[in-house]
C-alpha cells in the first residue's frame, strides 16, 4: 500500500516540479528573447523589407495560375494544333 | 526424406505462433493506414514493414545473438547458456529473464558463447542499436527539425511560448495517470515507464523515442506506435476540444498583422536558446542542443549546403532507419501486452488534455492582456508541427473566413517542440534522480 501511495506521490511531485519547470524556463525564454530583440534591432536596425520573411516552399502560394496565362495558352494551342496536324 | 522434413520445419509457416501471426497483422494494418488512409507515411510505412520484417518467425531478425540462442538453440546449447548465467534452463522466457538481469560482466560471457555457437545479432537488432540504442537516430531527426523550423512567428510575438509551455500540461497529467492505473492494480508501469508514457503528450516523435530509448526501451515500440498515430490524428482529435471550451465569438477574434523580424534576430535566437539550455537544464542539451545547431545552420546563412542536406537528404535517411528500428521493437513477445493498451489509451488523454490546456491558457493570456489572441492557436502548442497549426487555421476559418491563423499558429507550434524538449529533460534529470 505505502509503496503505491509512494508511487502516486512520485507522479505527482513530478507534475508540480516538471510543470514549473517548464513555465519558468520558457518565461526566462520569452524575456530573454524579447530583450535580444531590443537590442538586435537597436544596434542593427532593420534594412528595408525585403518581401520574405518566411517563405517555405511547402508554404509558398503558387506563383501564378497557368490556365490564365495568354502568352502560355496560345503556346499551348498551337503545339496542340501542329501535333493533330501531323498525326492526320 | 530427411532434407524434405527440414525444409518443413524450417518454414515460416511450421514455426508460425498465434502472437507472430497478430503482429504480422498489425504490421500490415500499420501499412494499410499509411499508404492508404496518409496517416504519418513517412514513418509508418517504415515502422509496419519493420514490424512485418521482425515478426517473420524463425527469422530472429529482431533478436541479439543470445536472444536467438534462447529461442532455437538445441538443448546442450540451452544448458550451456544456462551454466554461463548461472541458472537451469526451464523455457526461453526464464532464461532471457535471467539474462537481462544479469549483469554485464555475465551478459558479456553469454554474448561470447553465443558467438562460439555461431548466432550472430539479427539485422533489425543492429539497425535498433546503430539507431536508437545509441539515441543518434532521434537527435538527429531534431537537427534536421531545427533546419525546418522558422522561429519568425515566435520571435515575431514571444508571448506565444506560453501557449507552448500550457500544452505539456498533457504530459505530465498522463504520467500522474500512468502512475494512477499503476497504483489501482490496472497496470504495472513504473515511474520511468510512466514518464516515458506521458511524453507522447509531448506530440513530438523523435522527443517520445529519444525519451523512452534512455527511461524505458521495452516500452519503445508501443509508444512510438502511439505517438505517431495520434499525430496523424490531430485534424480528427483536436476540432472538438477547441470548439466546446471556445465560444464563437472567441474563435472569430481577428490578431494584428505579425510584425517583420529582422535576419539577425533569427541569428541570435538559437544562440539565447542554447545559453538558457547550457545555464537551466543541461539534461536537455542533447535534444535542444541538435535543435539549435540545425536551426543555426538554416539562419546564419553561410552553410546552406549542410543546412540542405540536414533537412532533406539526411533527415530522410535517419527516417529510414529510424522507422526499421522502431519496427524491431513490434515483436510479439514484447508488444502483445495489457501495457500496450493502457498505453494506447493514455496517449490520447494526453493529446486530449494538451490540447484542452493550450486553449485555456489562451483565455487566460486574455483575461489578463489588452491585445488580445485567438484561443484557437494554443491548441498548437503541441508541437505536432505543422499539423496543429493547420487545424488552428482550419477551425478560426470556420468561424470567421477573414481569419488566416496559420501564422500566429506557428508561434505556438515551435514552442511546443521547445516546451516538449523542456519537458523531455526535465523528467530525465527527476526521474534519473530517483532510480539513483
Amino acid at each position: 500500500m505505502s509503496q503505491e501511495a509512494d508511487l502516486i506521490n512520485e507522479g505527482l511531485s513530478l507534475m508540480m516540479f516538471g510543470m514549473g519547470f517548464v513555465f519558468v524556463f520558457l518565461t526566462v525564454l520569452v524575456f530573454a528573447t524579447s530583450l535580444m530583440s531590443k537590442i538586435t534591432l537597436a544596434l542593427a536596425p532593420m534594412a528595408p523589407e525585403k518581401a520574405t520573411p518566411n517563405a517555405r516552399p511547402s508554404v509558398a502560394p503558387v506563383a501564378s495560375d497557368p490556365s490564365s496565362d495568354p502568352v502560355l495558352l496560345s503556346v499551348i494551342n498551337e503545339a496542340v494544333r501542329q501535333h493533330r496536324a501531323r498525326r492526320q | 526424406m530427411d532434407k524434405l522434413m527440414a525444409l518443413w520445419t524450417g518454414s515460416g509457416l511450421y514455426n508460425m505462433d498465434a502472437g507472430s501471426l497478430t503482429m504480422i497483422v498489425i504490421g500490415f494494418l500499420l501499412l494499410y493506414l499509411a499508404i492508404r488512409k496518409n496517416f504519418e507515411p513517412l514513418l509508418l510505412v517504415p515502422i509496419g514493414f519493420g514490424g512485418i520484417l521482425a515478426n517473420i518467425p524463425a527469422a530472429g531478425l529482431a533478436y541479439s545473438a543470445v536472444e536467438q540462442l534462447a529461442h532455437v538453440g538445441s538443448a546442450a546449447q540451452l544448458d550451456q547458456l544456462a551454466a554461463v548465467l548461472g541458472t537451469q534452463f526451464e523455457n526461453y522466457k526464464q532464461i532471457l529473464d535471467v539474462y537481462y538481469s544479469a549483469p554485464a560482466a555475465v551478459k558479456l560471457t553469454a554474448e561470447q558463447l553465443a558467438s562460439d555457437l555461431n548466432y550472430n545479432n539479427g539485422m533489425l537488432y543492429n539497425f535498433y542499436s546503430v539507431a536508437i540504442g545509441s539515441t543518434v537516430a532521434p537527435l538527429l531527426i531534431f537537427m534536421g527539425v531545427g533546419a525546418m523550423t522558422d522561429f519568425g512567428p515566435l520571435l515575431a510575438n514571444p508571448r506565444t511560448l506560453f501557449l507552448g509551455a500550457a500544452a505539456q500540461f498533457g504530459i505530465f497529467a498522463t504520467v500522474l495517470g500512468a502512475v494512477g492505473m499503476s497504483s489501482l492494480g490496472w497496470m504495472d508501469f513504473s515511474i520511468e515507464q510512466a514518464a516515458a508514457i506521458g511524453i507522447i503528450g509531448g506530440a513530438d516523435g523523435p522527443t517520445a523515442i529519444y525519451v523512452s530509448s534512455v527511461l524505458a526501451p521495452e516500452l519503445l515500440g508501443a509508444i512510438a506506435v502511439a505517438a505517431y498515430s495520434y499525430m496523424a490524428l490531430v485534424p480528427m482529435i483536436q476540432p472538438p476540444i477547441m470548439k466546446a471550451l471556445t465560444t464563437e465569438k472567441e474563435r472569430a477574434i481577428e490578431m494584428v498583422q505579425l510584425r517583420p523580424v529582422s535576419k539577425l534576430e533569427k541569428i541570435m535566437f538559437p544562440l539565447v536558446l542554447l545559453v538558457l539550455v547550457a545555464l537551466l537544464l543541461p539534461d536537455a542539451a542533447p535534444l535542444l542542443g541538435m535543435f539549435c545547431f540545425g536551426n543555426l545552420m538554416r539562419e546564419c546563412g553561410v552553410v546552406d549546403r549542410l543546412s540542405d542536406t540536414a533537412q532533406n537528404a539526411l533527415i530522410n535517411t535517419v527516417t529510414i532507419f529510424l522507422g526499421l528500428s522502431v519496427g524491431s521493437k513490434l515483436v510479439a513477445d514484447k508488444f502483445l501486452s495489457t501495457e500496450t493498451l493502457g498505453i494506447l489509451a493514455l496517449g490520447i488523454v494526453a493529446f486530449a488534455i494538451g490540447t484542452a490546456a493550450g486553449v485555456l491558457m489562451a483565455k487566460l493570456m486574455n483575461k489578463l492582456s489588452k491585445t488580445q489572441i485567438n484561443p484557437l492557436i494554443g491548441s498548437a502548442g503541441v508541437s505536432a508541427v505543422p499539423m496543429a497549426a493547420r487545424v488552428s487555421n482550419k477551425v478560426g476559418l470556420e468561424a470567421n473566413p477573414h481569419n488566416f491563423l496559420l501564422m500566429h499558429a506557428m508561434g505556438p507550434n515551435v514552442a511546443g517542440v521547445i516546451g516538449s524538449a523542456v519537458a523531455a529533460g526535465v523528467m530525465i534529470k527527476y526521474v534519473s534522480a530517483i532510480a539513483g
